[in-house]
């Protein structure tokens, strides 16, 4: 008796690692995860098919293991193996430099017997939370093998030049003695709230609008918004996070939005909107353009604004964020949708971006105006 | 000389009594002020504890009761309410107040720090007058409140203060620059200083021409409806709208004028604004 | 043996009897006593106020405020500790209050305020609502200890003139000062 039950929990581990070595993980048609018969190093299968060609591939760029990752790449055309490492870990401290590859799903698209493209849902793992990027990768037969043919990556071409910065700046002197008591007189900036739309939307609801800063010195914002029930007591209080653009220069607009998940308007009666304002120091500089922007599908069919935003100053934009306000043909704010451009924005140089519109209000959306956050390391 | 109150409740009713009639044997002053000495006397004889208690002081002494208590004026800088309690064989106390000695200094609060020009009740301020002890002085005092841009005197008012306090409002004046606000009393004063701005920029126009990169915009030297330039780092959104395709550069204003280089190869519709400030609209043809 | 029984039975309940009087005496002292004392009453007429209306928000906070400010003076005047004093005074308030704590640490006297209750009138209201003025007329139990024995022990009114400023969270005490009359 003693013995029977390590022999049977023996047994049943050897069962369930043979099952997980074997079973292949597919779901609908999809490779998910870690790919078959690869759960150990030193143990990738033969890419006799186009998915496990890439999901070799997608393994060690994970595992970092970039020589094994580079090795599945076809040489039929010539790839900097450098500009390949740097398309996964990302350059010029972009928030891909941050980010971690945590997960890849698997579709087939396309297959014949030299060719196929295969469509990848990459999950990563960045500071700003969990990103999803859509990638579709080419195949190509080589032999009895399948390899991946990369594409040609894109370096920016930009002329060395001496950019000056003439821009504004603005600093925060703190007073320091004695506190005598108003002397030390500085308001904090006046920033207004200019619209305010409470709306349901999937199982909560949220508040979107716009705000303004009206002073003639840069404002450090932040809107908050409180849902009051019938007898004016509080059901939750919630911030626009990182949904808004927090430094406001004088005259600049941004939207917000905050989300309420999980409650329902219909049980709110009022709503308490606070904005709050410091004093913060801040530049003029970078001044980013925003290009090209349109309303259209992406490879999915989900609707997307898309555009380019461009970087028109000589400093490095390691981390553009991109909010943009989704307005009807009334000017009320539909919907406000915001993005992390994964790649830094060089100076003079400009790279895409997509913010997904949400099904149901696409077609309402009649006008846009799009902002741009940025994080630049050494200015922060 | 004010009697002593004392709860009677538990102690009973003939030592309540007996209490209450010691309490006249403290001659305490009528009225004293902040800084200046004070004489106390206590009737009887022998050894007792002097006890005096007040704002920002607990002190406790041995005295000799028919001796005059001379109190010095540190020991009476802050006005309000003293209690005086003698023990020898009971306890028997009274109390006297503190006034404030006459205004030594001024705490102005003027708002705001930054104006927009030609506002009206835009600014306004509020003086509190305290003695050198940091006592408020309630009892009234005239203060006199002067605005001036430059050379010209936008306000000169006098006000006497009600419980410690008085204020003033009154509107921007018509230039940007520093408003200089004064409160005085006598030979105190107090001075501020109000940064009037711009208001909204007003008549805000755009011009634009295309180059090898697009098309470069500018707006003519942004003003107010006064005719005060608008403060550099304001910033001027453009818009430019192409074949249904839409570019926005947020610009700062740099010397009195904002500039943007824009993306755009067909003919475009550009417009201009300012916070909630619309400019005018410009057709650009294409390249 | 059974007379015995009763007499032991009658001499246990005398002394249940008597354990419950004890406890109830004591009780009874308990809530005649200064340490029964369920904080500062505040109530807040705002009518007069001016030359700006007090908002009915802006009424709570300073409610709220100054029972916490003077819950926490009576406490660090009567513990003679100077931390209660950090949260809701600020200014000429905090100087004297903390001069008195520390004088009566010396002195090894303190204070004690019980049963308060303030009839509080906002007098002034400044146009930016940077500052308030109330004029508090409070009623309290007084008690002066000497080494933790009362010494003396009256029912006080007094009149306060204070000066309130917000702060980011709350309203500060910034001016206690008491006047014979308004």
């Amino acid at each position: 008796m003693k013995i029977i039950l390590p022999i049977i929990l023996v047994i049943a581990t050897v069962v369930l690692i043979a099952m997980a070595l074997v079973t292949s993980g597919n779901a609908a048609g999809k490779t998910v995860g870690i790919a078959v018969g690869s759960a150990f190093y030193g143990l990738t299968p033969k890419p006799t098919t186009p998915e496990q060609a890439l999901s070799n591939l997608l393994l060690d760029a994970k595992r970092r293991n970039w020589d094994n990752a580079f090795a599945s790449v076809s040489t039929a055309q010539p790839v900097d193996k450098q500009l390949f490492v740097q398309d996964w870990t990302g350059s010029y401290g972009s928030l891909r430099s941050f980010s971690a590859l945590e997960g890849f799903d698997i579709r087939p698209l396309h297959i014949t017997n030299e060719q196929a493209l295969m469509r990848v849902r990459l999950h990563w793992t960045t500071p700003v939370g969990p990103i999803e990027d859509l990638r579709d990768f080419h195949l190509a037969k080589e032999g009895d093998i399948w390899k991946t043919v990369w594409p040609k990556s894109q370096v920016p071409n930009v002329p060395s030049q001496v950019i000056p910065v003439t821009y504004l700046r603005w600093d925060l002197v703190s007073a320091g003695g004695d506190d005598e008591w108003g002397a030390k007189n500085i308001d904090a900036p006046h920033v207004r709230i200019i619209s305010m739309n409470p709306s349901d939307f999937a199982e909560g609801s949220v508040i979107l609008g716009e705000v303004v800063n009206e002073d003639t010195i840069p404002a450090f914002v932040n809107v908050t918004a409180t849902l009051l029930d019938a007898s004016g007591n509080a059901i939750d209080e919630e911030t626009s996070f990182d949904k808004i653009d927090h430094v406001l220069l004088p005259k600049q607009v941004t939207p917000y939005r905050i989300d309420f998940p999980g409650i329902n308007l219909k049980n709110v009666k009022n709503v308490r909107m606070n904005v709050k304002a410091t004093l913060v120091p801040a530049s003029a500089d970078p001044v980013i353009g925003v290009m090209n922007q349109k309303v259209d599908a992406d490879f999915q069919g989900k609707a997307v604004l898309r555009g380019d935003v461009f970087n028109e100053s000589g400093q490095t934009i390691n981390i553009p964020h991109v909010i943009a306000s989704l307005y009807d043909n009334n000017g009320k704010v539909l919907w406000v949708a915001d993005g992390y451009v994964e790649r830094a924005l060089l100076p003079q140089t400009s790279v895409p971006f997509a913010v997904e519109i949400p099904k149901n209000m696409a077609s309402k959306v009649q006008n846009f105006h799009v902002v741009v956050n940025q994080y630049s390391m050494g200015r922060n | 000389m004010r009697p002593a109150l004392l709860n009677c409740g538990f102690a009973g009713l003939i030592m309540c009594l007996s209490l209450a009639s010691w309490g006249q044997n403290i001659t305490v002053p009528t009225s004293a002020v902040a800084g200046e000495p004070a004489t106390l006397s206590i009737a009887g004889s022998g050894k007792a504890t002097f006890y005096l208690i007040g704002p920002g002081i607990s002190n406790k002494h041995e005295i000799n009761l028919g001796e005059d208590i001379k109190l010095r004026g540190d020991v009476l800088r802050n006005a309000g309410d003293y209690r005086v309690i003698v023990c020898s064989d009971s306890c028997h106390s009274a109390t006297f107040f503190v006034t404030a000695a006459k205004p030594a200094s001024l705490s102005f609060l003027v708002h705001p720090s930054r104006v927009p020009v030609s506002l009206s009740d835009a600014v306004s301020g509020v003086a509190f007058p305290f003695d050198r002890f940091h006592n408020l002085v309630l009892s009234p005092v005239t203060i006199n409140f002067q605005l001036s841009a430059g050379n010209a005197s936008l306000l000169n008012r006098s006000a006497n203060t009600q419980a410690g306090v008085a204020w003033f409002r009154t509107a921007s004046g018509k230039s940007a620059g520093a408003l200089q606000v004064t409160a005085s009393v006598d030979d105190l004063s107090a001075k501020r200083v109000v940064q009037q701005v711009a208001s909204d920029p007003c008549n805000l126009r755009i011009t634009g021409q295309r180059n090898a990169t697009g098309i470069l915009v500018q707006t003519e030297p942004v003003h107010d409806c006064s005719g005060n330039p608008v403060p550099d780092g304001t910033i001027v959104s453009f818009t430019a709208n192409a074949g249904g395709v839409k570019s926005t550069v947020d610009a700062p204003i740099k010397k009195g004028i904002a500039r943007a280089q824009i993306d755009a190869s067909g003919a475009a519709v550009i417009s201009g604004a300012s916070g909630v400030v619309m400019g005018n609209e410009l057709r650009v043809g294409a390249r | 043996m059974k007379s015995m029984l009763i007499a032991a039975s009658l001499l246990k309940f005398e002394k249940q009897r008597f354990g419950l009087l004890a406890v109830l005496f004591f009780l009874a002292l308990t809530h005649f006593s200064a340490g029964a004392d369920a904080g500062p009453k505040v109530q807040l007429d705002a009518k007069k106020a001016g030359p700006r209306a007090v908002e009915s928000l802006t009424q709570n906070a300073i409610v709220r405020d100054y029972r916490t400010a003077w819950n926490n003076m009576a406490h660090a005047l009567e513990s003679n500790s100077v931390g209660p004093l950090d949260g809701p005074f600020t200014g000429e308030a905090k100087t004297w209050l903390w001069q008195s704590v520390m004088s009566q640490q010396k002195t090894g006297l303190s204070r004690r305020y019980v049963d308060q209750n303030h009839r509080v009138e906002a007098v002034f209201y400044a146009p930016e609502g940077d500052v308030i003025e109330l004029h508090d007329t409070a009623d309290f139990q007084l008690q002066i200890l000497d080494s933790g024995k009362v010494v003396q022990e009256e029912h006080v009114t007094a009149h306060y003139v204070v000066l309130m400023t917000p702060s980011a969270d709350r309203w500060l005490v910034r001016h206690l000062q008491s006047v014979q009359q308004f």
